[in-house]
């Protein structure tokens, strides 16, 4: 008996220390592993993978706090004034308006992380199916996008290839970025779609990439591209499917999708691709009834009282902003029943341009709201509206640019003149920096490339409502600390 | 029933009398169970000691009284029988349950405290933790403010992991990690708390925060009785304000408030007295070889908010039974609890404190829009009532926790045993926002919600345990085992908007007519994981003097990297009897220990080392949506994987002393620790985009990527002491006092060895918030600094109502954006702990309070950091003014003007109670009692509540733990609260 019991207890043990002691494997219930997604049989896969990369760039865009949001308050088209304790944010808003940010400021690092996220999810992708050559070729032009706009806001930044492996890539300079943007497009050019697709990249949008790096590869390089620019635009203009449609808001619809107009827009829609919440960025709490929207806006963002002065009254574009009178969707007057005593329009809401400072006590109602974009009736904080990138409208002017600073001043007064038509306002008979940048200003308005015409025209220092004059390296955003300590080998921007 | 046979006993039996007197004091002793041996027969003795029996001359009498060693004397022909009752220096031969077993208090070597029910926090207590808040040095419970339905954060020794398990591992009757849903406070026998690591090593990767072992009450051992005890109470709550007072009316208005013309008390508006009431009944009893206890509670807790509360129900089953003379030893333990509760939005105390006093509750001028309630379209401003009314939270959730052991004696010192645990729950839970409701459910037309979600965690546990004399007074024994654990979650919920009508709330999402996009949802998931673990304790006991323990346990865990899934944990603790040594005079005990021990943690999820591609966005292939042939969701990899993550430790090193003095009325323990955790498992931002050297090939497509980051350090000194049965006249005192002064976490390091490193974090979720505050963190962690320091401007003063800000220096004007100028303001953590009790016994009476305090940590108000300057926002937001608030009109901006010491001493609860003096042979004991809760504060924190904040409630995982000290404006205000209840137990 006793034998069998130690015998019997020995078994025991011995089963129990060997299970006991086994490597248990981690199962998945819910999500896929690499393998799964590279032996896929489902023929949609591939699109709809590459629709995610496309979903990333969509998904950084048009947010509060975003790529946009920096490019916007940076610039003298946008700001977010202080209205007493709502809107301060530690100071960031009015950082970035008078030009005296620095590397901590959290909405410069989403920007950052958002362009970056979107090159982890490409170059992943690019390795997961690196036989699909136009697949292939459209990821790598779509990178060259993110490129774009990283060369704009930051200038000199690491470059991450599909087949890189070191895991924290130096800085490289920015003409050197401007290198690797121009051989992406002329490498995968050819085996892009010359169909309007507009949602994805195309012939013509990568052309429009090109013709926007070449435009500012002066300030990019210190080397003027100006005739590649021209060649760039002539392509597009020339031969591309593109024409201005005849009302500037169709662009701007909730339904632009068939815009005649748009070369590349981001596709944003309120249930499948969300992010574009700019209903709620600048609409005042009471604008929920202008346009029953789901849910109460923020009143942030509106534009300055001078840029909304630089249209003419019978400019059909001057319709970009609230202004005025609110109303109801019913067509009742919208109160404001605590309104401050200081405000002169008191508790009916009334949007002024002019606003009565930057901080700390903003008035609530102050500020021409931007109005650009339709806000449909019953909107989420997600708007449907597409997002122009690349617009026929901005090649028409990009061109006049390039024939005035070519010195062609009648060829360039052709391609405003087209401009200014369909807005409804007289042709100039003269150009010069001033009057181009004003143009691009009304045309152009809260596109989000705002920040970098000014920088090209050499304004970006200059004073305006709030802000005195701000350094040159200002023009340059500061590389994130927090990318500075995650990755020791980025070299931060001079000046900051 | 006793009055059948009472006849035929008479006639034997005569009257024994006598006096029952203590052996330290020579003093009577009232209330001494004096009982018939093996009968149900038995009474107690008087306020002087006196009792009086009737037994026959082959009984014999058995005294027992708690805190005295039980004497039995055969009657005999004695008519009188004087009984010296020697104190029970029980806490010395006391078995202390021990991870896999239990120990004689005299051998143990590590850091262990156990805690009994007459220690118990009293009161309307009704989660099993909060009984020992404050009780034990080191262990912190707090749940700060009063929401019946939250929480409690648990924390011993500080901060040990930032991770899922920061709170120490709760082992119920030998089930590692069980619900504590599964236990009413009113069954629990014995709560011991595993304070260091050579304790706790035994437990290898769940450790890392202590362990908390929680002992049911067993079944009877006194052959044929059924014992049965009922109780029951009523509690009721009223709401406490403290310092923090939102301005009246009048004073709104003076301060420039907007005027609606009428005058609410928002507060009082959505608060009643709240009424709590428990019933509890319990069945005891043994016959043969078995043992059995059932018990039955039942709890509903009112809060203090109309309409949020919870009901409980909790069974508990234990069945014991042994065969083969003793040899084979079965137990069955089954609970089922059912807590049914409903909620209300969480900001509702914030809005009533910053709603507009002079706003009426109801006004019909919006009745088909936001329904019978005042509102206006500000920004962040909701009528409390209105919210309380018209968005509705609650749910349901089941727990059902069996466990099955067999022990058998194999030799007469080798026992094997076996256990099978499954601990499975499973809620069902509803959210409802009213189409009226301005916040959220206007705008889209009402929505609804319903989530479920099940576990189910099985652990198989196999040991034997061999003891044996290797050398003359050399005992040893071992313990080997093995354990599985295999966790399961799984869940799924649905969210719809857009409905007709309110009334069927949460119950017909089918009528909600929008599924897709804002406010809907439809998911489902699972997650499993497995930890297999091997483990070995020696034992070693020379003559009673000497004591020597080591373990070791080994873990593999299925979340790890491919070849970083097994640890070792393991631990070495030494002890000697001092006395035993030497004659030491009035010292009975003077134990002097050492220990050392390796500790783990397991991460907050299991999929964290592998690649995998979640669902990202809806992808319309052809951009139209008029078709759905072509939609999918694609899958995208959210979460960097880390193919080399591996266990964090904790290394830590405990010396302690447990003394005894005079005849074992003072005892008491001191203790200093030092512990050292190193790898902690942290998400840490990593160069997004960058090629990921944790996965080659792969990219970083998240900011974060979880790794083995930062060490930290902390230690502490702890002392606990007890007087026992002070005499004050007639009146017998015993208080115990514990205290912990911490040496508070520093941060040692922030870098994985030789990789990426940081110099500080502060995370962005500690910003304030909206309006106004939402991109400022307030906490800085840097390295070679505390844990938890607040970040920021100094106030510097007030020119013309407006304030100015100065750097670490304290005078140099800075511009308060500049955050390069910012100082460190404060510290979150505490220095030090303190609890105190006093139990008094007068006669039939007896009373306890209980003092508890923390001491040196610092608390961010929030109310006081939005509301308190008279600046834009007084017109809208009603403000907050204490005795401290300065005339500031600028808008406020975080900085030390907000930062306060919140330092306190609270008479946490105190009890008067009165045992019945009763002839009734079957009534054991009946007991009425008065209890209250949260007297008294003393602090000169003006927010709700000065209680340690450890995490910070608005924020989950990671940041939860680095942001601690923040009063977030959602807290739950703090209660009072009145018990009235009393118990009886019947033979």
């Amino acid at each position: 008996m006793s034998r069998l019991n130690k015998s019997l207890t020995w078994f025991a043990a011995i089963v129990l220390l060997v299970s006991a002691c086994a490597e248990p494997e981690q199962e998945i219930f819910n999500g896929y592993t690499a393998e799964e997604l590279a032996t896929s049989d489902n023929a949609a896969l591939t699109d709809v993978l590459k629709a995610s990369a496309y979903q990333r760039i969509i998904g950084t865009w048009g947010g509060h706090n975003s790529l946009w949001s920096i490019h916007e308050v940076a610039s003298d088209e946008a700001v977010i004034a202080q209205k007493g304790g709502d809107w301060f944010d530690g100071g960031l808003w009015l950082r970035m308006h008078r030009h005296e940010y620095n590397p901590q400021e959290g909405a410069i690092n989403n920007g950052w992380a958002y362009c970056y996220t979107a090159i982890g999810d490409i170059n992943l992708l690019l390795q997961q199916y690196p036989d699909v050559a136009a697949l292939g070729a459209e990821l790598r032009v779509l990178r060259a996008l993110v490129y774009l706009w990283l060369i704009d806001a930051w200038g000199n930044v690491p470059i991450v290839l599909e087949t890189d492996d070191d895991p924290t890539p130096p800085t490289v300079s920015r003409a050197e970025v401007f290198n690797f943007i121009e051989s992406s497009i002329n490498d995968n050019i050819g085996l892009l779609t010359r169909d309007n697709t507009k949602t994805t990249l195309n012939y013509w949008s990568a052309k429009m990439i090109l013709a926007k790096l070449y435009l500012n590869a002066e300030v990019y390089t210190g080397t003027a591209r100006l005739a590649d620019a021209n060649a760039a635009l002539n392509d597009v203009i020339n031969n591309g499917p593109f024409s201005l449609e005849n009302n500037y808001f169709a662009n701007f619809s909730t339904n632009n999708g068939g815009s005649s107009e748009n070369i590349l827009t981001l596709p944003y829609d309120q249930d499948n691709a969300g992010g574009f919440n700019l209903g709620q960025m600048t609409g005042h709490y009471l604008t929920q009834f202008t346009f029953d929207l789901q849910e109460q806006p923020w009143n942030g963002y509106a534009s300055l009282e001078e840029f909304y002065n630089a249209y003419e009254d019978g400019d059909a574009r001057k319709n970009s902003f609230l202004v005025g009178p609110q109303f109801s969707s019913t067509g009742e007057r919208l109160e404001d029943s605590s309104a401050e005593d200081a405000d002169p329009d008191g508790p009916p809401l009334t949007f002024t341009p002019e606003i009565n400072e930057l901080e700390p006590n903003s008035l609530r109602q102050a500020g021409a709201r931007i109005g650009k974009f339709e806000f449909q009736s019953g909107a989420a904080q997600s708007l449907s509206n597409d997002f122009p990138i690349f617009r026929y409208g901005d090649a028409l002017l990009m061109k006049a640019e390039v024939e005035w600073r070519l010195g062609n001043p009648g060829a360039a007064l052709n391609f405003v003149n087209q401009v200014r038509a369909r807005a409804g306002v007289d042709p100039l008979s003269a150009l010069d920096a001033d009057i181009l940048l004003a143009e691009r200003g009304r045309e152009m308005f809260a596109e989000g490339w705002r920040r970098s015409d000014l920088i090209r025209f050499g304004k970006y220092g200059d004073t305006w409502w709030e802000k005195g004059p701000s350094d040159d390296f200002r023009a340059l955003f500061p590389i994130p600390q927090q990318q500075i300590d995650a990755n020791p080998d980025l070299t931060q921007n001079p000046g900051y | 029933m006793s009055v059948g046979f009472q006849g035929t006993l008479l006639a034997q039996t005569r009257t024994v009398t006598g006096t029952v007197t203590g052996g330290d004091d020579g003093l009577g002793i009232p209330r001494v169970n004096v009982t018939v041996k093996g009968t149900t027969r038995g009474v107690a003795t008087d306020f002087d000691g006196n009792y009086s029996i009737e037994v026959s001359s082959s009984e014999t009498l058995v005294y027992s009284f708690i805190g005295y060693v039980s004497q039995e004397i055969a009657v005999g022909n004695q008519s009188t029988i004087n009984v010296v009752l020697q104190p029970d220096y029980a806490e010395l031969d006391e078995v202390v349950v021990v991870g896999y077993g239990s120990q004689e208090k005299k051998e143990i070597t590590s850091a262990v405290a156990s805690i009994k029910p007459e220690d118990f926090n009293k009161g309307n207590v009704s989660d099993p933790t909060q009984l020992l808040a404050g009780k034990v040095a080191g262990l912190s419970i707090t749940r700060p403010g009063g929401d019946p339905n939250g929480g409690f954060n648990i924390r011993l020794r500080g901060v040990s992991t930032f991770g899922a398990n920061a709170s120490p591992l709760i082992v119920l009757d030998g089930v590692p990690g069980a619900d504590l849903a599964n236990v009413d406070p009113n069954d629990i026998a014995s709560i011991d708390v595993l304070k260091d690591a050579s304790a706790a090593a035994i437990y290898g990767a769940r450790a890392s925060s202590g362990v908390i072992l929680i002992t049911t009450t067993k079944g009877g051992s006194e052959q044929g009785v059924t014992n049965v005890s009922v109780g029951s109470f009523v509690a009721v709550d009223n709401l406490v304000l403290n310092k923090l007072k939102p301005l009246s009316a009048q004073e709104f208005v003076a301060r420039g408030g907007t005027d609606f013309g009428s005058e609410t008390d928002w507060i009082e508006q959505i608060t009643r007295t709240a009424v709590s009431q428990a019933t509890n009944a319990s069945v005891s009893g043994s016959f043969g070889g078995t043992s059995y206890r059932a018990s039955v509670n039942w709890r509903e807790n009112q809060g203090i908010v109309r309409g949020i509360g919870n009901e409980r129900l909790n069974t508990r089953l234990n069945l014991s039974h042994s065969a083969i003379n003793d040899r084979l030893r079965l137990n069955i333990n089954a609970a089922v609890t059912n807590r049914d509760f409903t909620a209300r939005n969480s900001q509702l105390f914030r809005y009533a404190v910053v709603y507009n006093p002079t706003a009426p509750v109801y006004s019909s001028d919006r009745l088909a829009e936001v329904g019978p309630f005042f509102q206006r379209d500000l920004f962040d401003f909701y009528n409390p009532e209105a919210l309380r009314q018209q968005q509705l939270f609650g749910g349901s959730r089941k727990t059902i926790l069996t466990s099955y052991r067999a022990e058998f004696d194999i030799l007469d010192n080798l026992t094997a045993a076996v256990q099978y645990n499954q601990d499975r729950f499973s809620e069902l839970n509803g959210s409802f926002w009213s189409r009226k409701d301005l916040q959220l459910g206007l705008g889209n037309r009402g929505i609804a919600e319903r989530i479920t979600n099940t576990g189910n965690v099985q652990i198989v546990t196999g040991t034997l345990n061999y003891s044996t004399e290797i050398a003359d007074g050399l005992n040893m024994t071992v313990l080997l085992g093995g354990e599985q654990q295999k966790r399961s979650y799984e869940g799924f919920g649905a969210r719809t908007r857009q409905f007709l009508f309110d009334s069927n709330t949460w119950n017909n999402l089918g009528a909600g007519a929008v599924r897709l996009g804002n406010n809907t949802n439809v998911y489902s998931y699972k997650n499993e994981d497995i930890l297999n673990s091997a483990f070995a304790r020696l034992n070693f006991n020379y003559q009673g003097t000497y004591f020597l323990s080591a373990s070791v346990r080994q873990e593999s865990f299925s979340g790890f990297g491919e070849n970083e899934k097994t640890g070792y944990f393991p631990s070495v603790s030494a002890g000697a009897e001092l006395t035993e040594i030497a004659d030491l005079g009035p010292v009975n005990q003077l134990k002097l220990r050492v220990s050392y021990g390796i500790t783990g943690a397991l991460p907050p999820s299991a999929d964290l080392a592998l690649g995998v591609f979640e669902n990202g966005p809806r992808i319309d292939l052809d951009g139209d949506p008029t078709t759905s042939d072509d939609v999918y969701i694609s899958p995208q990899q959210n979460r960097n994987p880390n193919k080399l993550l591996k266990w964090e430790t904790r290394k830590e090193f405990n010396v302690g002393v447990d003394f005894a003095l005079f005849d074992s009325k003072i005892t008491g323990a001191v203790e200093y620790y030092q512990k050292n955790v190193e790898d902690l498992l942290f998400p840490v931002t990593v160069p997004v985009g960058a090629p990921n050297p944790f996965d080659p090939g792969n990219f970083n497509t998240a900011g974060s990527t979880w790794v083995n980051l930062a060490d930290l350090s902390s230690g502490g000194f702890e002392f606990v002491a007890s007087y026992n049965g002070i005499a004050l006249g007639p009146v017998s005192w015993t208080p115990s006092i514990n205290f912990t002064i911490y040496d508070k976490t520093t941060i040692e390091s922030l870098s994985v060895e030789g990789g990426i490193g940081f110099d500080f974090i502060r995370p962005q979720g500690s910003a304030p918030g909206s309006p106004g505050q939402n991109d400022n963190p307030t906490i800085e962690n840097r390295v070679g600094a505390t844990l938890g320091n607040f970040w920021g401007p100094r106030l510097g003063g007030i020119e013309n109502g407006v304030a100015f800000y100065v750097g670490p220096d304290g005078t140099t004007r800075i511009d308060p954006n500049d955050n390069s100028q910012y100082s460190i303001l404060g510290n979150a953590l505490p220095d030090a702990d303190f609890g105190w009790n006093n139990s008094f016994v007068y006669g039939d009476w007896d009373m306890s309070f209980f003092l508890r305090g923390s001491f040196g940590h610092q608390l961010y108000n929030s109310f006081r950091g939005f509301y308190e300057n008279q600046d834009a926002g007084s017109n809208t937001w009603n403000s907050v003014t204490t005795d401290i608030t300065p005339e500031i009109t600028s808008a406020p901006i975080f900085s030390d003007q907000f930062i306060e010491d919140a330092s306190f001493i609270r008479l946490d609860n105190m009890q008067v109670g009165y045992n019945v003096p009763t002839n009734a042979d079957w009534i054991e004991n009946l007991r009425f009692y008065v209890a209250a809760q949260n007297l008294f504060t003393i602090t000169n924190y003006t927010g709700i509540d000065p209680e340690v904040r450890w995490t910070d409630q608005n924020q989950g995982g990671i940041g939860a733990s680095l942001s601690p000290g923040l009063e977030r404006r959602d807290t739950y205000f703090q209660t009072r609260t009145f018990t009235l209840g009393f118990t009886v137990n019947i033979k």
